[in-house]
């Protein structure tokens, strides 16, 4: 089995209830401008609910699998070498942002994390709302190439631990924005409202767990504007509060594509969301480029007069 | 499982149970206003900005709109305090089922398979 030197997620659970009761308590008062809805919140919090449940089933097969690529790594990092915790804080979120991007990228892995992103609220219980088949596609995956180069498995999961407790207060519209160096550096409320955000101009951005450095470094950083107030969900919103509709529905999609045209099975689960062979349906990057187009013709007459 | 798991699994329920409870009773959600022609054109023009209306439809109680755009029905309907919007063959949209004063009107979609129409009489909808 493995130790954990310390949980992180297990010593931040208190620390969410707080903060979550804070938020409904500060907006409530009148005094920020985050909104709940009671049946959205609560489909928040059982989608997380139903997480934890996803991670208790498949914690044995990672943990095996972690310990199996462990005693086949190439070198052996010791746990208290405070370099290598340094090194796996930006190796740990440099992989954060790549599984990140594929999973907005590649329908197969967008049909699991969509449930993140389908609320139409912004506010700390959607920290909450986790994906039920993240693990089972495999999300977890490219964290094993940490441990096969030596890095302890206990090193890995408090390090993903910390990511995950630092990802849960960015998502709130009580904060505006932080000073201008941590925004420079961190990922934070703003960088995470755009991401969070279905305007056009904000499909695809900002997929960074700690660090907003990578976003800048692969050129999908998109700074909030106060001209294009973000407006929060999935491109088409869900059109109820069933959990297993919430959890699903992309899935279901996935498998009714599939059933009518087995032989585009490949592009269905691996083309980007919204794929379709005849191109009848809409991605992000042609919801985009109608976007900028439509932008371009409104600002060219304002330019001539 | 074991015992350890099954208590924290119980304090999560209670978590949830409780912050649920707390986002019920503050009562800040989104502020809508019963959609109006004009609200509903606006809205449908931000989502479906090729689409060009020609009529539309208001229900009874003010939480879903209906328009036509030539061939295509293009739904806005209400969920919770926000809005959802779907696009389906004008004769599917006509074709609803109406019963006791309701048009239910079907999707193809898992994440949306219905949007409810409230009639103010009992007459044929979107004639």
């Amino acid at each position: 089995m493995i130790d954990l030197p310390f949980d992180p997620i297990r010593a931040a659970i208190p620390l969410f209830v707080l903060a979550v009761l804070l938020e409904i308590g500060v907006a409530r008062a009148g005094r920020s401008k985050v909104v709940y809805e009671g049946r959205d919140a609560a489909t928040s919090l059982v989608m997380g609910l139903g997480n934890t449940l996803q991670s208790a089933l498949m914690l044995g097969l990672i943990v095996a699998s972690m310990l199996f690529v462990h005693s086949h790594a190439l070198f052996d990092i010791p746990l208290g070498a405070w370099w290598a915790w340094v090194v796996v804080f930006f190796l740990d979120d440099l992989i954060f942002y790549g599984v990140h991007r594929i999973s907005h990228e590649r329908r197969i892995w967008w049909a699991s994390h969509v449930n993140h992103h389908s609320s139409q609220h912004f506010n700390l219980t959607t920290a909450l709302r986790q994906p039920w088949t993240g693990l089972i596609v495999g999300t977890w995956t490219p964290w094993l190439l940490l441990i096969w180069i030596g890095f302890p498995p206990e090193m890995i999961i408090v390090q993903n631990g910390v990511s995950l407790v630092y990802q849960f207060w960015i998502h709130t519209e009580a904060i505006g924005t932080m000073p201008r160096w941590f925004e420079a550096v961190f990922n934070t409320p703003s960088h995470h409202r755009v991401h969070h955000a279905r305007n056009p101009r904000y499909l695809d951005a900002n997929y960074a767990g700690i660090l907003i450095i990578w976003d800048r470094l692969f050129g999908t950083f998109i700074a909030e504007r106060a001209d294009d107030p973000c407006r929060y969900g999935i491109v088409r919103n869900l059109g109820g509060f069933n959990i297993l509709r919430v959890a699903f529905h992309e899935w279901i999609a996935i498998f009714q594509d599939i059933a009518r045209a087995p032989r585009h099975a490949v592009g269905y689960l691996f083309g980007p969301p919204g794929w379709s062979p005849d191109g009848s349906r809409e991605t992000s990057a042609t919801i985009k480029a109608k976007w900028r187009a439509r932008t371009e013709r409104e600002e060219r007459p304002a330019q001539a007069a | 499982m074991d015992q350890a798991y099954l208590l924290q699994f119980a304090g999560s329920l209670a978590a949830v149970a409780l912050l649920a409870a707390a986002a019920f009773w503050a009562r800040i959600p989104r502020p809508t206003q019963p959609l109006t022609d004009s609200a509903a054109r606006a809205f449908i023009e931000d989502e479906l900005p090729d689409q060009v209306l020609e009529r539309v439809w208001i229900d009874a109680a003010g939480d879903t709109a209906v328009g036509k755009a030539g061939d295509m029905g293009v739904v806005l309907f209400r969920v919770g305090d926000s809005y959802a919007v779907r696009t389906a063959p004008w004769a599917q949209v006509k074709a609803a089922r109406c019963a006791k004063a309701v048009a239910v009107i079907r999707f193809d979609d898992p994440a949306c398979p219905m949007a409810a129409f409230q009639l103010a009489e009992a007459k044929a909808p979107f004639a």
